[in-house]
């Protein structure tokens, strides 16, 4: 085995460097660029504008609304889809006539675009014709139809049930995965030893879970985080920030706002990047401090 | 050795396919058309490219290509098509010209503000004068920026007053209403039929807020702007605002109208649970394919009898400048064309809009269906357009009017004035 020359190991590198540098790194790049420069309206770049769009968004009188929504959004989606998901996965790793197509049926949400799902609940959601309504008011639960998306008490709630809806299924399939790993001879003899369905669960199958759970949480917390498609669909008739989370506040910068500005956005897009990275990275830390205090 | 080469020769192949494909690929709109928009080092323009909103998804591909077509073999210059929904235009012409990528030629539904940033071509470089003398009074005068015409009108549309006659009947309304009180009459009584009738639907939602805001104020004599000043927080507008509150509080209206986009309010008015409603003609075809709702359209009522104003709107086809004015000739020859009667002509009428030219008018005048918006098109009242500034205080209402309905319609309007005012 000889070793390898660098310039080859460079050249075999290369197709995944370029698409690095490609794909997350010049836009990086350009996205900083942006965020310092200053635009008109029509997105012609007019100079330089150094800090002045961070100042902006940080002084935007909706920031505070913003983050509390994004907040709000991203635990309960995510805390709401992990505890269902572990329900569900249970009972699918379960054998029982027709799992296999259960398990197809739980993909479907996955692999349907989120635009398409989003506008199909603005259908059930509807006020005047939804389902949802049909039926609350067909089974005397409610006297009126509730107005799901456009009552400011409801919004956050309806948001939230799509949200989950189509983050299941990947998390469903994490969990399967996970349970399948977890050895038959250690519950076996768990139960041998006399431990309860209860105490199994809680000291055996949680923990060996837990890098699935892991693997979940962040990823759902990144995806739903940045999730647009939802929130700017469902909330397309409420006016001003008051459901934006940051990624629709961004979006809403740049192009639908008074603003109207492509630097403040960028500069917002810069705040997510940050925010979402330390979220994760704070996520992480607190894991593998748990992991070394646990020992 | 010779594995060793092998394989580099390998990994070089690789990141040519890369490079390729990056290439190849593009990243969506703002690259299609890369290839053929700037002319050769000095030379004229040979090739054009139009960025066009979508206003159908039947007809807009169709006049186009059809057009580029003509175009090549009348002129000899190639027009490229690129053909953009509405939802994503704004967007994706905002990304054009960041990129330093602007189409030669962009349709929006608005100018002023790309005219103020020196982006675009005046019809003294462009427009034939006989088109120009052609286009109705009203749109050169908001199509004018800084005293030059910059915004060339595509097409029009009027507002109108849509009402349902079998709801009428049942709630024993004879006529459509004359005056406000009238109106409110007219709901009052629909909306006592109850089934999930509503008597006046009310669109306040941000899609198109100003526009339902516009007809309302227009016929109560008010005015965004008047005489270079803003005037949107003036006695009429406030009356006017807080008559569509008070219509909204007494329940005459559908459910939640500062969260209703116009689409939606539409949709209630085809469902046939709507007795009044401002459309448009577009409308007005999509009801007569359904065929399942009987409705009439009137003038809009005023405030106090006198004679009804129509809410006109136009889209635009605006030229941009390139480097040493290479696709001047191309641009002029464009308009020239675009401009016959049986091009813009036949393109209105497949998407059932309506003209902006004199000659159009004339042309239009046969169809009956048509008439009551002919009528009030050459009197039509715009939104300031021609103000760069409205292209942001459009923004604001249309996130901020809603609000109205559940607070102070003074105060709403006074924050507007003041956006518009420091916006100036």
């Amino acid at each position: 085995m000889g070793s390898v020359h660098p310039l080859v190991a460079l050249l075999w590198l290369a197709p995944a460097l370029l698409l690095i540098l490609g794909v997350v790194l010049y836009p990086a790049i350009k996205l900083f660029d942006a965020s310092r420069s200053e635009f008109s309206i029509t997105g012609l770049r007019r100079g330089d504008a150094g800090w002045e769009n961070y100042a902006k968004v940080l002084d935007h009188p909706s920031l505070g609304t913003v983050l509390v929504n994004t907040l709000i959004w991203v635990v309960a989606v995510v805390a709401v889809t992990i505890v269902l998901g572990l329900a569900l996965a249970q009972f699918l790793v379960k054998q029982f006539p027709g799992r296999r197509y259960v398990r197809w049926a739980v993909i479907v949400p996955w692999a349907a675009s989120l635009i398409i799902t989003s506008q199909l609940f603005v259908l059930l959601y509807d006020y005047n014709y939804g389902i949802v309504n049909h039926l609350l008011l067909g089974a005397g639960v409610i006297d009126a139809p509730i107005d799901f998306l456009g009552d400011d008490s409801w919004t956050m709630f309806s948001m939230v049930v799509v949200g989950v809806f189509v983050s299941l299924p990947f998390t469903i399939f994490v969990f399967i995965a996970g349970l399948n790993a977890i050895p038959d001879d250690v519950l076996e003899a768990a139960t041998v030893d006399g431990a309860r369905p209860r105490q199994r669960y809680r000291s055996i199958v949680l923990p060996l879970l837990r890098p699935a759970l892991m693997i979940a949480t962040v990823l759902n917390v990144i995806y739903v985080f940045n999730s647009f498609p939802i929130i700017y669909t469902l909330n397309d008739r409420n006016p001003g920030y008051l459901h934006d989370t940051t990624i629709t506040f961004m979006y809403k910068l740049a192009f639908k706002s008074q603003e109207k500005d492509v630097g403040m956005s960028a500069a917002a897009g810069i705040f997510n990047v940050l925010l979402i990275l330390a979220v994760v990275l704070i996520y992480l830390k607190i894991i593998n401090w748990r992991e070394e205090t646990s020992r | 050795m010779r594995s060793m080469k092998t394989s580099g020769m390998i990994a070089g192949m690789a990141v040519a396919a890369i490079v390729l494909a990056a290439c190849g690929g593009g990243t969506g709109a703002g690259n299609a058309g890369d290839g053929g928009t700037q002319g050769g080092a000095g030379g004229e323009a040979k090739t054009i490219k139009l960025v066009a909103a979508e206003y159908s998804k039947d007809n807009t591909k169709a006049f186009w290509d059809a057009f580029a077509k003509t175009y090549k073999d009348k002129t000899g210059y190639t027009l490229e098509v690129q053909i953009i929904s509405w939802d994503n235009l704004d967007q994706q012409s905002s990304t054009m010209i960041q990129n330093n990528q602007a189409p030669d030629i962009l349709n929006l539904n608005a100018y002023a503000s790309y005219a103020k940033d020196g982006l675009l071509y005046n019809s003294d470089e462009v427009l034939p004068a006989s088109v120009k003398s052609d286009i109705l009074p009203t749109f050169v005068k908001y199509g004018t920026y800084d005293g030059k015409f910059y915004g060339f009108p595509d097409l029009s549309s009027a507002r109108a007053f849509f009402y349902n006659t079998d709801l009428f009947k049942e709630a024993g309304v004879a006529s459509p209403p004359k005056t406000w009180a009238e109106l409110e009459d007219a709901a009052r009584k629909i909306s006592a039929l109850g089934d999930g009738n509503v008597g006046y639907a009310l669109p306040l939602g941000p899609e198109e807020a100003q526009g339902e805001f516009s007809m309302w104020l227009f016929n109560n004599g008010g005015t965004w702007k008047d005489q270079g000043k803003w005037t949107i927080n003036s006695a009429q507008n406030v009356e006017t605002l807080t008559f569509l509150k008070k219509l909204t509080d007494e329940k005459l209206t559908q459910n939640n109208p500062a969260r209703t986009n116009r689409a939606d309010a539409f949709d209630l008015f085809k469902s046939g649970k709507a007795g009044m409603i401002i459309g448009f003609s577009p409308l007005a075809a999509a009801l007569d394919e359904d065929g399942k709702v009987k409705y009439a359209v009137a003038p809009f009522p005023t405030n106090d009898g006198s004679e009804s104003k129509t809410f006109g709107v136009t889209d635009y086809l605006m030229a941009f400048k390139k480097p040493g004015n290479s696709n001047q000739a191309a641009v002029k020859a464009f308009y020239e064309l675009y401009y016959q009667k049986d091009q813009i002509n036949t393109w209105i009428k497949s998407e059932g809009f309506l003209p902006v030219t004199q000659s159009g008018i004339e042309e239009f005048r046969g169809d009956e269906k048509l008439k009551v918006y002919l009528d009030t098109l050459p009197n039509a009242q715009l939104t300031p357009t021609d103000d760069p500034t409205w292209d942001r205080v459009k923004l604001a209402v249309q996130q901020n009017l809603g609000r109205a309905l559940t607070g102070d319609p003074k105060a709403v309007l006074d924050e507007l004035q003041q956006t518009a005012e420091s916006a100036s």
